[in-house]
């Protein structure tokens, strides 16, 4: 904000521009150096920012701005004066070369006209247009800056960050995720003997041609919703509602090797690297600027709902390698996954962390080859393995 | 309240002096609007300039014994403190969450207790802020500065949290006059040592009605307002009567309903700004309707809309374009006509202390607001 004195704009100011300053207070006064028009001498009132006395002082222009009271005298040199913020109808001016908060205040606008004149320098410190254009600008780099490593620089990031993580440290994180998932879906893991070995040899099954060692555990939680989770370092659970859905041992397999293929690629991992790294990066937009959160909140779950899609395809594909690899077809799991979700076409894709239940199934069944290999379980182990929370 | 007895063994005091306001109305609108408007070009990043100039309009038109403050705080060194805070503060978020994975493996949910940590981090964050503000205030000449330490102060502040909460609420105006005490007796103007002689019992004889009030104000809602206001009113008043600096004294006789007309102009402009916005929303989406034609079978159209990216950006717009405005709204009536209510209820005693100050302290750096920005917290 410049609060300027009226009027004291329109004075050129270049006209008093090649004058001869010797160090402060040295060189005499030189008379014709004095130009011919406005006042020589006022009042000003000054401050010398060593104590806060008010002191009335009568200011002349001579090669220095000079002042004068009773018991002092200061001279300022002309290019050291700045204009510093001042009520309306004041000038209030600071020196480079004085105490910082030294500090001269003239209230008579022809007085503050003729110092503005005799000052080259007087507003090199005011915020002008074109510095606000550079703020405008580089804030501009900075957001598209932003942008740009959140969706190019972030995804390879993730990528390149999640093989240097240690598996003890992802171990932990998925210990971490186990004791919180437990603590909301309840912690009873089935064991019924028969249904337990039924469950070992499909994962046995699947975790060979997956290309994943004996480090992996997998358990059936016994809560009633249809799902699955991998958790980091090689743990996952089956709901036991996602097995009272299932019509065949393939069907499970299926979404078995779903989960395989997200512990193979670590997405936890990736996802949870990325979905960090985006979530800092956007909220050093827009600070404190009152209900930004909800734009906040939808750019990220926008983000990592996309980047949690791919994440999703991924390992579909990986699922249907699996399959193809133990000769089993991969149709049965877009057929489970259809029939927990139901058609979802029209949900807002935009917003979902998973691709459309239908374009799944469609991709599977493109996919789908006649069965080759032998069964992944018998009649009576799948019997075993629905049964297993009995 | 007797006011001599604070100023014994001198001569006759001076009048009181009170506080005055210079600054124009239109002035200050046209500098949040178009503060606004560049802070959405700016996607915010101008904030730092933004701050910076609305103190700068404050400050130098409130006057003292008829010479106005000055703030030589500059928005480049918010925006360098901010990213100074940013570079403390990712190792931190990051240890932070590796400590939490640690705790989360040993007790579901045992990691709650560390957001205890960051509500330490904003009361340091809280202090270190009002020191750089204080130092960048300049009165004749001679600028505020504060000792004393931000560590210090967020463990009172823990502790009297603490207090706060477990007597629900009860034992806040002590824990406000402990804060303000530890923030005022480490103030300074010049060689001038600050002090608050407000008292807790003071604030809470003011106050309690209002935290009986409270809970029915939940219910009836259009009582919060009032109550709010109130209560702002009385903190204000309470904490102003209280400052002390060497022999001056500051006395405010603020009215209790001071701030009801301006809690309700805000909420009555929320509410214009939210049917012109309904309008807007409402319009966008008939026209992306007519524009798409007729919808596929079995699709809804509300989801279709939700997946249409050029109403999904004209939304976006009109959405920014609301909370700038209500950014407009809320700094023109709770920032600067606070601030005027405020300073006309201001009285000066005893000024002639003040008459020769030597300057002292120096400045502060902008780390503090940088934390405070980068952690959401706010405090005066």
């Amino acid at each position: 904000m410049d609060s300027t004195s009226p009027d004291s704009e329109s004075e050129p100011s270049a006209a008093h521009g090649p004058m001869a300053h010797g160090p402060m207070g040295g060189t005499p006064a030189e008379p014709a150096a004095a130009p011919p028009s406005g006042p020589v001498s006022g009042p000003g009132t000054y401050f010398d920012g060593l104590s806060n006395r008010r002191q009335s002082v009568t200011i002349g222009f001579a090669n220095q701005l000079v002042m004068r009271s009773a018991d002092n005298f200061v001279s300022w040199p002309y290019e050291d004066i700045r204009r510093v913020d001042g009520p309306s109808g004041t000038l209030r001016v600071s020196c480079l070369s004085a105490s910082p908060l030294a500090r001269l205040e003239l209230r008579d606008p022809a007085l503050a006209a003729e110092l503005i004149a005799r000052c080259s320098h007087i507003d090199q410190n005011s915020l002008t247009r074109g510095a606000i254009a550079r703020i405008i600008g580089w804030s501009l780099a900075a957001a598209a800056s932003i942008v740009a490593v959140v969706l190019v620089v972030l995804p390879v990031a993730a990528d390149r960050l999640t093989p240097l993580v240690p598996a003890t440290m992802e171990r932990h994180l998925g210990e971490a995720a186990v004791v919180q998932i437990k603590t909301v879906f309840g912690d009873k893991v089935c064991s019924e003997a028969a249904g337990q070995a039924a469950f070992g040899k499909l994962v046995t099954a699947l975790r060979k041609p997956a290309g994943l060692d004996e480090s992996l555990t997998a358990e059936v939680l016994d809560t009633p919703i249809p799902n699955a989770f991998a958790l980091p370092g090689g743990r996952f659970f089956l709901f036991r509602g996602l097995l009272d859905k299932a019509d065949a041992a393939d069907e499970v397999a299926g979404v078995l090797a779903h989960e395989l293929g997200h512990l193979k690629h670590r997405d936890n991992l990736r996802q949870l690297i990325h979905n960090g790294g985006s979530s800092f990066l956007i909220g050093l937009l827009f600070g404190d600027v009152t209900g930004a959160g909800a734009a906040i909140f939808a750019s990220r779950t926008m983000i990592s709902a996309s980047y949690s899609r791919e994440a999703e395809e991924a390992a579909d594909g990986f699922a249907i390698d699996v399959m193809h690899k133990l000769g089993r077809p991969t149709r049965p799991m877009g057929e489970l996954l259809f029939r927990i979700t139901g058609k979802e076409d029209g949900k807002p894709s935009l917003w979902a962390s998973h691709p459309l239940t239908e374009d799944r199934l469609a991709r599977m069944r493109a996919a789908d080859r006649p069965a080759s290999g032998p069964p992944l379980l018998d009649a009576e182990e799948w019997k075993a393995l629905k049964g297993i929370c009995r | 309240m007797n006011q001599m007895s604070y100023v014994p063994g001198q001569p006759p005091p001076l009048p009181p002096l009170t506080a005055t306001f210079s600054g124009s109305r239109n002035d200050f609108f046209r500098l949040v609007s178009r503060g606004a408007a560049i802070e959405l070009i700016t996607l915010g990043f101008y904030r730092f300039w933004l701050a910076t100039d609305i103190r700068r309009h404050l400050w130098v038109n409130t006057a003292v014994d008829g010479d106005s403050a000055e703030y030589t705080g500059r928005g480049k060194e918010l925006l360098i403190g901010f990213l100074f805070a940013m570079a403390i503060l990712v190792p931190i978020y990051l240890a932070y969450f590796l400590v939490t994975v640690e705790a989360e493996r040993y007790e579901g949910f045992a990691s709650v207790p560390l957001v205890i940590a960051f509500y330490a981090f904003g009361q340091f964050a809280i202090y270190r802020a009002r020191r750089y503000r204080l130092t960048r205030t300049v009165w004749r000449g001679v600028r505020f500065w504060m000792d004393g330490s931000g560590w210090a102060y967020a463990g009172r502040a823990m502790l009297w949290t603490l207090l706060a909460v477990v007597t629900v609420g009860l034992a806040w105006p002590w824990r406000a006059a402990a804060l303000e005490r530890y923030k005022m007796r480490h103030s300074h103007y010049g060689n001038l040592r600050g002090d608050f002689e407000g008292r807790g019992w003071e604030f809470f004889k003011r106050a309690w009605v209002l935290w009986l009030l409270a809970p029915f104000a939940f219910v009836l809602f259009p009582l919060l307002p009032f109550v709010y206001a109130r209560f702002k009113a009385v903190e204000w008043r309470w904490w102003l009567s209280g400052i002390r600096f060497g022999g001056v004294r500051i006395e405010s006789d603020l009215p209790g309903n001071a701030f009801y007309g301006l809690y309700w102009k805000v909420i009555g402009w929320w509410f214009l700004l939210s049917i012109a916005s309904s309008i807007y929303f409402g319009g966008v989406a008939a026209l992306m309707f007519k524009l798409m034609g007729p919808v596929e079978a079995g699709q809804l159209q509300a989801q279709a809309l939700s997946n249409n990216i050029p109403m999904l950006v004209l939304m976006g717009f009109g959405y920014i374009a609301l909370i700038l405005a209500l950014n407009v709204v809320m700094r023109l009536y709770l920032v600067r006509d606070m601030w005027t209510t405020v300073l006309q209820s201001v009285q000066v005693h005893g000024i002639e202390a003040m008459a020769d100050v030597a300057a002292k302290g120096d400045l502060a750096s902008a780390l503090g607001e940088g934390f405070a920005d980068g952690l959401d917290v706010a405090g005066f």
